[in-house]
């Protein structure tokens, strides 16, 4: 693909349809069958859907809100929201129906596309979110106001505006370091930017299998957007539960993962070559099957031994860093040239690193506009030049290799990469006259919440866990799964505060598991 | 149901057969991690022949819940 015509998404999405047109872009699951569309699909489908929305809000600038797993329904809804100038919301398929409400209406949102697994809470959304007036079910459902299928049916290919790389693509929700998620303002531009800052990353020849959720800029630059650049063929894993049978199905050639998951296999080779007497490599080639290439890893850090490991199985492990604030990459490995040396590979072309009080300090094209009516935390971010404050420390050693040292703010990430605001989970405790002083932190990779009890409630340290363990039951059913809280501890006595009277992050004495 | 699924737990986590209960908690006690978890689930949905519907999943804290639920799926 041209990279010099390739400014917007729009751009992409075009390109991608002259240059590989019946190609299959995307193969899911459909009951026990194998549906396919091609990327001349994805171009039609998303101009029918801009004419819907274009006549639904007399072409209004509008922003949609879309949420499900990944399919070629979400992705048609995405760039049809996007091609014509509108700004894609995609929300985490985890969140509780009052979070999801909550972002919308923060959003300015007027038009919902959803998985139809989310069609029981819609009559809540209509009453939460009165300024919503689309509601879309992204498959066939007859109780549905308006499906999908119903649109590309009916509605002709929109002519296409001419769109600018500055124009605001998308908003994306992510953890915020005071418990508020931030929704990081991404125009078509940044987007673009950083799918063409490498070259020869993929071919038409590469099958990819996407198991990451489709709301991360990670799992949507990288899966998606690059496909779409190079004509990779996209393969759906259709649910965490059935990765291992998925990647004999689809039999890809790269696969995206995040540390756990590239973890978790790892050990689950070598445990059954050690059962069954094999050679590791010879039960990884029939996890992984015959062709794949390699496996990119990012979200959170992953362990030098691990790459290692998996070399040693014959499998190069590609680690990169980036944020959802810059598109998301900063720094990428490919598969010829992997390290050792515990790096987060190679800073991407086109960006500038600097390294200010031992931070990292990015600037390049792919860099956020700022956070959606949140100027204080743009404020924190982004500086007056445009450098984005990534809130990492680190360094920058030989050949553009960045090194990250440990982090400035205070926010968990979990190995799934995962991002949680330990305040958003302190928050919780807020109403609970039981937990006179709270700290949630990760331990052992488990998000843990210490608590000191109001001796007033509840004067037994014991009772005072069980209640508390019960209270934590209730809390995580308003949470989704990646951050609720698994380990309670119960200290006796008040947590070490600084002079200001805030809690201490790093406590010397931890209380007892409960 | 209750044993062949403990049979599965053993080839995932390090634990001691003989401590695994009804009660034990698949995160909190046998020390699984979401992932690990679901891949199991996946696992054992194949073996059954059966489909495990992703919205259940949350409510499965405790091998006796997983026992229950399967042998539902079952019938």
């Amino acid at each position: 693909m041209n990279k010099a015509l390739n400014r917007t998404l729009q751009d992409l999405v075009r390109l991608a349809a002259e240059e590989y047109g019946s190609k299959t872009f995307i193969r899911e699951k459909a009951g026990k069958d194998i549906s396919e569309r091609s990327f001349a699909d994805l171009y039609s489908d998303s101009r029918r859907i801009a004419s819907y929305i274009a006549e639904k809000f007399g072409g209004e600038r509008i922003h949609a809100a879309v949420i499900g797993p990944t399919s070629y329904a979400y992705l048609a809804a995405y760039f049809g929201t996007v091609i014509n100038g509108c700004v894609t919301v995609p929300l985490d398929a985890q969140l509780a129906c009052e979070d999801i409400c909550e972002l919308m209406t923060r959003a300015d949102v007027s038009a919902f596309f959803y998985d139809k697994r989310y069609e029981p809470m819609i009559e809540a959304v209509r009453a939460a979110c009165p300024e919503i007036k689309a509601f879309i079910c992204l498959q066939e459902c007859e109780a549905c106001d308006t499906t999908l299928g119903d649109i590309t049916a009916k509605y002709p290919e929109a002519e296409l505006k001419q769109l600018d790389g500055s124009m605001l693509a998308s908003i994306v929700y992510t953890s915020g370091t005071t418990g508020k998620a931030k929704g990081v303002m991404l125009a078509h531009g940044n987007l673009i930017d950083n799918v063409n800052c490498q070259d020869n990353e993929s071919s038409p020849e590469d099958v990819l299998l996407t198991v990451l959720p489709i709301h991360h800029v990670y799992c949507f630059t990288c899966d998606i957007l690059l496909s779409l650049r190079y004509g990779a063929t996209v393969c759906v894993n259709d649910s965490m539960m059935r990765i291992t049978m998925n990647l004999k199905l689809f039999q890809p050639t790269i696969i995206l993962l995040v540390p756990m998951i590239a973890e978790t296999i790892y050990k689950q080779i070598m445990g059954a070559a050690k059962a069954k007497q094999l050679p590791p490599a010879a039960v990884a080639r029939s996890v992984f099957g015959e062709n794949l290439k390699g496996i990119f890893s990012g979200g959170a850090y992953l362990a030098p031994e691990l790459v290692n490991g998996y070399l040693e199985l014959g499998i190069p492990i590609a680690q990169g860093y980036g944020m959802t604030e810059c598109s998301p990459r900063i720094s990428t490995a490919s598969f010829d040239d992997i390290s050792t040396k515990g790096d987060v590979g190679k800073i991407v072309n086109g960006c500038d690193v600097k390294i200010v009080d031992g931070e990292i300090v990015v600037h390049s094209g792919s860099v956020m506009q700022g956070y959606y009516k949140y100027p204080e935390a743009t404020a924190e971010a982004l500086d007056s030049d445009g450098w984005l404050h990534t809130g990492d420390l680190g360094y920058v050693g030989d050949d553009r290799r960045l090194f990250i040292t440990g982090r400035k703010k205070n926010l968990i990430i979990l190995s799934n990469g995962e991002n949680v605001s330990p305040e958003e989970l302190e928050n919780k405790f807020a109403a609970v006259d039981l937990a006179a002083e709270v700290l949630v932190y990760a331990e052992d990779g488990v998000i843990t919440a210490e608590v000191f009890p109001n001796a007033d409630e509840c004067s037994d340290l014991a009772e005072a866990g069980a209640k508390l363990n019960e209270i934590i039951k209730e809390i995580n059913l308003t949470l989704p799964s990646s951050k609720t809280i698994r380990r309670l501890r119960v200290r006796d006595r008040e947590f070490d505060k600084t002079p200001s009277r805030k809690i201490k992050r790093a406590q010397e004495h931890k209380g007892n598991i409960v | 149901m209750f044993e062949q699924i403990k049979e599965f737990i053993c080839n995932y986590v390090e634990v001691d057969a003989d401590a695994i209960t009804s009660e034990s908690r698949f995160i909190e006690d046998l020390g699984f991690n979401s992932y690990d978890f679901m891949s199991m689930l996946g696992e054992i949905e194949q073996e059954l022949d059966v489909q495990v519907n992703e919205d259940d999943i949350m409510k499965l804290a405790t091998v006796g819940d997983a026992v229950k639920y399967f042998e539902t799926l079952k019938k």
